[in-house]
């Protein structure tokens, strides 16, 4: 009796003390839903802003420029995502002039943008301010997921303004199994319309990555999960209270830019590896790029499965692939992504 | 013997765990009281999520418009992103004309402008301007 006591009394505890921190995380101030790296705005356009990253003197810097191009269905500061946990933030200290895309969260009337837009229009533009600040007419980008097949697509067409191209988890062939186009078309999901397209709610937009793992991304599998990390200390807590923070806060999408990738990229279509893609009316030559690529594959990758994205050696016959331990996001932001930054600083410095 | 003296009985260790559970149970409330995003965090966190700032994302209202609204909303959106799109347009003249004053600088048509070796950069148009040295990327 006594020990059934004691083991009532011991969970009471463990649960009290849990509910103590998650006061706690709650309560307490912290970084979340900004970049991390004090940053200028130096372009505006539409929802769009190109943010360049400072020094520690608030100065900006003159090395290599590098435009980091995050994918436009979710916010960018997943890249530049705590003080002591920021991708573009230690590129910067290795010495580049590091410029930010953040492509802000649609409006209603934005449902009409499609691929030409992204890519001639506000990637494009982005290049030519970057160029123009720095007086550098190439420069280095580096495109993650769907900011990494955009990034794709616009070297393709301005080969001579890239220096050097970074894809992080891009998907290439969509033939591959796995990967959100992939599970959606296997469970006969209707595509968006072309012609009479909606932006597509932000909760919908999540409830696609859910799908992807569907006991975890349950409300009872969330709920659990977050339960059972309250065991975790408080500072801990506080990092994954800033990852939540970029998970779950997702944007809404254009509606004709969705029906645009699916069409062209998604699986049976899969118009890249045929090489009969095209952004409005021009096709897509990869062939054209002739400066160093470097591609990274995230080897436990639910949403973009690196067989899918390694497949960029087809297209690009001289690309370096690397595939790094870890997921999707993990590989970019999480506690083992030093290795991956340190790769791309290399990658970017090298002769 | 001293030290088995201090130790508390189980129905202390009991009545101070219940003393423990008051305080967090006041602390909850205080800030439910005093912090006004205290309530929305607390809803994330109910829906499994630590996601800080703003309500967990959830499917929007949908406005019962009618198909005369609808329509006229829909005319009204195609003007608005028909105006983002002339707006990149401006931009791109605007990027043309800062590279035209720029190369114009550069190679001392501006008569205060001090001589700097030519750095030939590309108009948008791809003509390239003259100039000693020739940049390639």
């Amino acid at each position: 009796m006594e020990r059934e006591l004691e083991a009532m009394l011991a969970r009471s505890e463990q649960t009290r003390a849990r509910l103590d921190r998650l006061h706690d995380v709650l309560t307490s101030g912290g970084h979340y839903g900004t970049g991390a790296t004090p940053a200028t705005v130096v372009y505006q356009e539409n929802k769009l802003r190109l943010l360049r990253l400072l020094d520690e003197s608030g100065q900006p810097r003159t090395g290599p420029a590098v435009l980091f191009v995050p994918a436009p269905v979710s916010r960018y500061f997943i890249l530049d995502l705590l003080p002591d946990r920021s991708f573009a933030g230690h590129v910067a200290k290795a010495g580049f002039d590091v410029f930010i895309i953040d492509f802000g969260a649609p409006g209603e009337e934005d449902r009409f943008a499609d691929l030409e837009y992204y890519v001639e229009g506000l990637l494009r533009r982005s290049v030519r301010k970057v160029s123009a600040i720095t007086s550098q007419p190439a420069i280095n980008i580096v495109g993650y997921c769907l900011g990494g097949t955009l990034s794709l697509l616009y070297t393709a067409l301005h080969p001579s303004t890239v220096s050097r191209l970074v894809l992080l988890t891009t998907m290439i062939d969509a033939d591959v199994k796995g990967g959100i186009a992939w599970v959606a078309h296997q469970m006969g999901l209707g595509g968006e319309s072309y012609d009479n397209p909606r932006l597509v709610p932000a909760v919908e937009i999540k409830g696609w990555f859910e799908m992807l793992a569907p006991g975890s991304n349950s409300l009872i599998g969330r709920v659990n999960d977050l339960w059972e990390r309250l065991d975790e200390p408080v500072d801990r807590l506080r990092d994954v209270r800033t990852m939540a923070t970029w998970v779950d806060d997702v944007v809404p999408a254009p509606g004709r830019l969705l029906a645009e990738l699916y069409q062209q990229f998604g699986p049976g279509r899969n118009r890249l590896m045929a090489r009969t893609a095209t952004v409005g009316a021009r096709p897509i030559d990869c062939a054209a790029m002739t400066m160093p690529v470097l591609s990274v594959s995230a080897a436990k990758d639910l949403i973009a499965p690196a067989d899918g994205v390694d497949a960029i050696r087809s297209l690009v016959p001289h690309a370096e692939v690397m595939r790094l331990p870890g997921g999707h996001v993990g590989i970019v932001a999480g506690r083992t992504a030093l290795a991956l930054w340190q790769r791309t600083v290399e990658f970017l410095t090298a002769p | 013997m001293a030290e088995r003296d201090t130790e508390p009985t189980l129905v202390e260790r009991w009545l101070q765990d219940q003393q423990q559970w008051q305080r967090t149970l006041f602390t909850y409330l205080d800030s439910m009281m005093k912090n006004d995003e205290f309530l929305m965090h607390m809803g994330n966190a109910m829906r499994g999520s630590l996601l800080a700032g703003k309500p967990y994302p959830s499917t929007p209202p949908q406005a019962a418009a009618s198909p005369d609204d609808a329509a006229t909303a829909d005319r009204l959106d195609k003007v608005l992103f028909a105006l983002h799109q002339l707006q990149g347009q401006m931009q791109d003249v605007l990027m043309t004309l800062d590279e035209i004053r720029a190369g114009a600088k550069t190679i001392g048509l501006k008569p205060d402008s001090a001589r700097k070796p030519a750095r030939a950069t590309r108009t948008a148009s791809g003509a390239r301007k003259t100039g000693k040295r020739r940049t390639r990327p």
